[in-house]
Parts: C-alpha cells; sequence; structure tokens
C-alpha cells in the first residue's frame, strides 16, 4: 500500500491535467543529468541498470528533500536506450564506454535501413517483415533478450522503489507514431523527400503500420506506475514539416495513438520537441481534459495556453541550454515568468524535453523551487 | 523562357524537371536556365525567413536544385559565370547535424558561391586545410549542439594558430547558436538561417 504522500501526489497529476490543481505541479525529467552530478560515470550509467535506477532514483530524492518533486514525466525502469530506443526510430544507439567515450551521451545514428521498396513491403506483407529484418542491424538480439529478461523479473521492485519514495510518474508508455520511425529508418533527408514524391505510399504504409503502433504502446502502460504515455513528435514538428506533410502524414497518427490512449482511459501527453505554434489549435481536437502538451522551450506557450484554454494541460518547458549554462536566478526568472504569464492550472513545471547531461545541480532545484514557492 | 524559377518556388519537382528538358532540347542557354532557378532559390529563402515555407520545403527546393544541376552539369562545362567567391564549410567536430549545413551549402551554391564542403565532424585541422588549399576568405561552421560550443572555439583558434586570422572571416550557425557563441568563440558573425548565410557571406567578401 503507498502511504499518504504518494496517494496525495499521484491524485494532484490527475487534478492538473482536470485544471483543479490548486499550486503549480513540479515534474521531474532528466534521463541522463543524474549521472554527473551522483559522481557516476556516464558508461556505467547507460549500461547497467541497477546503476542506472539507483542513481537516478538517489537523484531525484536529494531535489526531493530541498524542494518538492511532486511527480516524473516518465517512469524510470533502468532500460539501456540501446535496446529501448531503436525501435523508435529504426537508428543505431551508440553508447559511451562501447562507440563512445566513457562520459560521453548516448547517441542516436540514423543509419538509413530503410530502402524505397520497403513502403510497398510494408503495404503487402506488414510491417513486421520489414522490422525483424532490420532489428538485428540496430542491435544485438541476445543482449536485448537478456535486458527485457531483467525487466521482467526485476521491473516491479524498481516500480516500487519509487513508490516507497514516493515519486508518482504522469507516463509509462511510450509511443513512437509511425511518421517518426519511417522517418529514423529512411534517415530526415531522404524521407523528407519521399513525403513530397510518394505521399500516397506513405500514407498507405503508416495506415497498416498504426495497429501495431497502438497496441504496443498500450502494452506498455503500466498503470500501476504511470496511467499514461508519450506520443511523441521529435521529426513531425510544424517547424520542420509543411502543412501538406503535417495534415496528412504527421496529425492522423499522432491522433490515432492519443485517441486510443484516451479511449483505455490514459492519459496522452504529446512530447513536442521543435515548435508547433503553427498548429497548435489542433490538439484542441482531443477530449477536453485529457491530454498534455510536453514541449521544450520552442513552442510558445502563452499562445498555446490562450488557444488551448482549459482543454489540454501544459508540461514543459525550461529550456535545455538555460540549466546547461544559465544561473540559478535566470532559472528562477524563466519558472516565475511563465506562472505568472500562462497561470498555475494545469501546468506542470518540468525540464523541456530532457534535463542534458551537464545540467548544474543548483538550476535543477532553482527550476522546482521557483515553481513551488510562486505565490 | 517559361517560368522556371517560379515552378521552382512552387515546388513543382516533375514540372520543374520537363521544363528544364525542353528548355535544353530548344538550345536555351543553360547559365540562363541556372539563373532562373538560382532566382527560384533565393524567393525559396525568402519564403522560409517569412515562415511560409518550413525546414521539408527548404529540403525539396534543395534536392530540385542539385537536381536541375545535375542535368546542366554537362551542358556547362565552365560556362556558370564568375563566382562571387570561395566559402568553406562544415559541421564542427563532434556533432553529425548535417541538414542545416547542406542547406546553407545550396543556398550558397545558388546565390553564386563555390562552396568546399569539408562535411560533418570536422576536425579543426579539416577546416585548416580546406581554408590553405582553397584560398577561401571565409568559413562558415555549423553547429546543433550546446555541447560542441568548444569545437567552434578549437576550430577559430587552429585558424588562428596557422596564421589565416586576419584573411578569414569566420561565420557560424546552426540551432542554439547566437550572439553571445560569437563572442564566447571569437568568431565574426552568425547567421540564423540558410538566407542569412548568403548576405553574410556577400557582405564580407
Ligand atoms: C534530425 C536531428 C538529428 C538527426 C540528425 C540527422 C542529420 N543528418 O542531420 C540525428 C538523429 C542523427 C540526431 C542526433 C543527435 N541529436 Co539531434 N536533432 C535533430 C532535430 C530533430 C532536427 C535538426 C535539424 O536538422 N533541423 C533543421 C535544420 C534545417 O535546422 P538548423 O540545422 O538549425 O539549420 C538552419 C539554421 O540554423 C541555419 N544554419 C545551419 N548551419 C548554419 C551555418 C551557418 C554558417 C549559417 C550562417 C547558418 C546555418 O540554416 C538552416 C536553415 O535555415 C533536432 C531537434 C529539432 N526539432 O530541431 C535535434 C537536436 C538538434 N538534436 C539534439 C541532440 C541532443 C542530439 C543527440 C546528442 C541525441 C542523442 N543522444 O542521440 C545526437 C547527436 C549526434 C551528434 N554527435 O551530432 C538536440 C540538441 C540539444 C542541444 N542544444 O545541444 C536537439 C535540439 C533535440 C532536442 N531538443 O534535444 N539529431
Amino acid at each position: 500500500m503507498a502511504n499518504q504522500l504518494y496517494q496525495d501526489r499521484a491524485q494532484k497529476i490527475k487534478d492538473t491535467i482536470n485544471f483543479e490543481n490548486k499550486s503549480v505541479t513540479t515534474c521531474y525529467m532528466g534521463q541522463a543529468a543524474p549521472a554527473a552530478h551522483m559522481g557516476v560515470k556516464m558508461k556505467d550509467f547507460a549500461m547497467n541498470p541497477v546503476i542506472n535506477v539507483k542513481t537516478t532514483l538517489d537523484y531525484i530524492k536529494e531535489i526531493d528533500a530541498i524542494t518538492s518533486v511532486d511527480c516524473l514525466n516518465m517512469s524510470v525502469n533502468g532500460m539501456r536506450s540501446d535496446h529501448g530506443l531503436p525501435m523508435a526510430w529504426l537508428s543505431k544507439i551508440k553508447m559511451p564506454g562501447r562507440e563512445l567515450p566513457d562520459d560521453s551521451l548516448w547517441q542516436v545514428e540514423e543509419t538509413g535501413v530503410l530502402n524505397q521498396e520497403d513502403y510497398d513491403i510494408i503495404i503487402e506483407q506488414g510491417y513486421d517483415v520489414v522490422f525483424n529484418r532490420v532489428l538485428p542491424q540496430l542491435l544485438d538480439l541476445n543482449e536485448l533478450q537478456e535486458s527485457v529478461d531483467y525487466q521482467q523479473q526485476n521491473g516491479q521492485k524498481n516500480a516500487q522503489l519509487f513508490v516507497d519514495a514516493n515519486l508518482p510518474a504522469v507516463n509509462s508508455g511510450f509511443a513512437s507514431p509511425p511518421f517518426e520511425v519511417l522517418c529514423g529508418g529512411r534517415s530526415m533527408s531522404k524521407f523528407f523527400m519521399d513525403c513530397y514524391k510518394i505521399p500516397d505510399k506513405i500514407e498507405k504504409a503508416i495506415e497498416v503500420m498504426l495497429p501495431g503502433s497502438v497496441q504496443g504502446m498500450l502494452g506498455s502502460v503500466n498503470t500501476n506506475i504511470g496511467n499514461g504515455s508519450w506520443v511523441g513528435g521529435w521529426r513531425g514538428a510544424s517547424a520542420l514539416v509543411s502543412p501538406k506533410i503535417w495534415n496528412r502524414l504527421v496529425w492522423p497518427g499522432m491522433k490515432a495513438l492519443a485517441q486510443a490512449l484516451i479511449d483505455n482511459d490514459h492519459i496522452a501527453t504529446f512530447h513536442l520537441d521543435q515548435n508547433w505554434d503553427r498548429d497548435i489549435e489542433r490538439f484542441l481536437e482531443m477530449p477536453a481534459q485529457k491530454s498534455i502538451i510536453n514541449t521544450d522551450g520552442m513552442t510558445d506557450l502563452r499562445k498555446a495556453r490562450k488557444i488551448l484554454g482549459e482543454h489540454t494541460a501544459i508540461m514543459g518547458d525550461v529550456p535545455a541550454p538555460l540549466l546547461a549554462t544559465g544561473t540559478t536566478q535566470e532559472v528562477k526568472d524563466y519558472v516565475n515568468c511563465l506562472i505568472d504569464d500562462i497561470g498555475p492550472k494545469g501546468l506542470f513545471i518540468a525540464p523541456g524535453c530532457d534535463a542534458p547531461a551537464n545540467s548544474k545541480f543548483e538550476n535543477m532545484v532553482a527550476m522546482f523551487e521557483a515553481a513551488n514557492n510562486w505565490k | 523562357m517559361v517560368k522556371l524559377g517560379e515552378m521552382l518556388a512552387n515546388l513543382e519537382m516533375d514540372e520543374l524537371m520537363e521544363a528544364v528538358q525542353k528548355e535544353l532540347d530548344q538550345g536555351t542557354d543553360p547559365v540562363e536556365i541556372l539563373k532562373d532557378c538560382e532566382a527560384g532559390m533565393v524567393a525559396v529563402g525568402e519564403k522560409f525567413s517569412a515562415g511560409d515555407y518550413f525546414v521539408s520545403d527548404l529540403m525539396m527546393s534543395g534536392e530540385m536544385f542539385k537536381e536541375v544541376g545535375e542535368m546542366l552539369e554537362p551542358h556547362l562545362a565552365g560556362k556558370t559565370g564568375e563566382s562571387l567567391g570561395k566559402v568553406v564549410l562544415g559541421t564542427v567536430e563532434g556533432d553529425i547535424h548535417d541538414i542545416g549545413k547542406d542547406l546553407v551549402y545550396i543556398m550558397l551554391k545558388s546565390g553564386g558561391f563555390d562552396v568546399i564542403d569539408v562535411g560533418v565532424d570536422a576536425k579543426p585541422e579539416a577546416f585548416v586545410d580546406a581554408l590553405k588549399e582553397s584560398g577561401a576568405p571565409v568559413l562558415a561552421l555549423s553547429c546543433l549542439l550546446t555541447t560542441c560550443y568548444d569545437s567552434i572555439l578549437n576550430t577559430v583558434k587552429a585558424v588562428e594558430a596557422a596564421g589565416l586570422r586576419d584573411q578569414v572571416k569566420i561565420i557560424i550557425g546552426g540551432g542554439p547558436t547566437d550572439e553571445s557563441v560569437v563572442t564566447y568563440t571569437g568568431a565574426d558573425a552568425v547567421g540564423d538561417d540558410a538566407q542569412s548565410a548568403v548576405r553574410i557571406c556577400k557582405e564580407m567578401m
């Protein structure tokens, strides 16, 4: 049984999405931020799930002891990036201590594993045929199996550590929409050209892939830890693609994924990198008070709040460079100014996108302190 | 001549390729065709700066311009006319983002510059070697990662150490760069989009 503080915080997540929160909600995100501050080598942090979970938990607890961390954006399970992320973008992940120096961050490497003919194969034979062919090019299948086994044996135990520390998560699930998967697999420049030259094929391939994406996503949500899932928006950002492409190939997939979450009583968290200003009103198409936009500092949240009103909660958006290189005063000013302008209701204060590996600890604290102390 | 530039600016790929072929068949001067397409690229750049076009549109126009270039190549044979000057371009060490850099390449090229592209994750020495070999008076550095500011700094230092700093202007650009990065690294100027790269290079030549 979780104790009272955990339950209060879990309730605060729900209240925030319903615009009934009494104060702004502080929300942790920072997949790589803990290592340096905790004196752990990035290599060990990134490659060893036991170290990853413990280091992350200790880091968040250290902040929480100074100022309340109400929740996590995404639950923490220690899954190695090179095992968890290749499916999202059909890309290889270079790891510290393996392809990269011991103290460097893991890196996504687009390798262009998909050819133009693969759209036809997906349409005619299904996505699995292509996926099963390329997966061995992206990771070591035996290692992946070890990771999966580790999760099966330890997932519940690790989750309990966060419950015991009174740290509920908003999200535990993850979805990379078919547009993103194909974009990573083809590489961004080739894929964008395909979007102009053969949009019909891409649209069909996306249609074929979507049911599998929905199923995978719903399977990844663990309601005991966090009742929501990310719906990723990376290369599909409004700033990156023309309205024609966005309307036809980006938004329908994102919307279908989010709708499936909502139909199953989960929260849809649109994780949005880059600038989405042009299309922000489209989020009104989702049912009211069931979703969150999780932005990275580039989307105009003043405009977003004006347009979305109390329809969609906002999670963001302290910019990564500010956390890495700014002063605590600059961080506090940023947070105060944001809450002054868009109000505390329906607002999670969190790092934009992800707190980077070189985030200063005092800036993380300053971010949450400013939010918790906002009058 | 039909409006090739307009087709390019409207991103009408098939129409443009057909029209270029037709012009070539009719014996139109390939230099004229190229000029018209360059004007189209300028229009695309302006639409992008104005927020009417998006990154994918820029990339598509770049692809079209490249394909036209390939069609014209055998007909041009050194007839491209006067170059505005040479520019060495690349993405700095540790950074492999090349989409912005490639757009800068296309815009500079269509703007009449000779561009020497040293690629991505380029070491300071690679830039210095290219500067020495080409005698280019402008060095353009692309950088998308805040963690790579020091690579810009190291490149500027390497240019100094090679004794080239007073002959070479250094401009930077890419996602997170701004005036403060110019100050930090000792570069000369920053441009916020591919169109501005053309403007700044013209000023510096
Ligand atoms: C596509 C992409 C990738 C692709 C790159 C593919 C490729 N071939 O380039 C891949 C998947 C490989 C990748 C990898 C990584 N990426 Co990346 N990536 C992006 C993404 C989505 C788009 C970048 C882009 O192409 N933008 C479009 C171009 C056109 O913009 P631009 O480069 O700024 O160029 C324009 C202007 O700036 C200007 N310009 C550019 N260069 C120059 C030069 C001069 C001289 C001038 C005048 C002008 C100029 O002209 C261009 C056109 O107007 C951005 C996020 C985003 N949505 O922006 C993240 C982003 C840049 N990546 C990021 C990160 C962290 C990474 C990784 C470290 C992630 C990881 N852990 O794997 C790795 C790093 C790999 C490495 N060593 O470089 C961060 C950077 C954060 C930071 N500020 O440091 C971003 C911002 C995402 C985020 N929010 O976290 N990425």
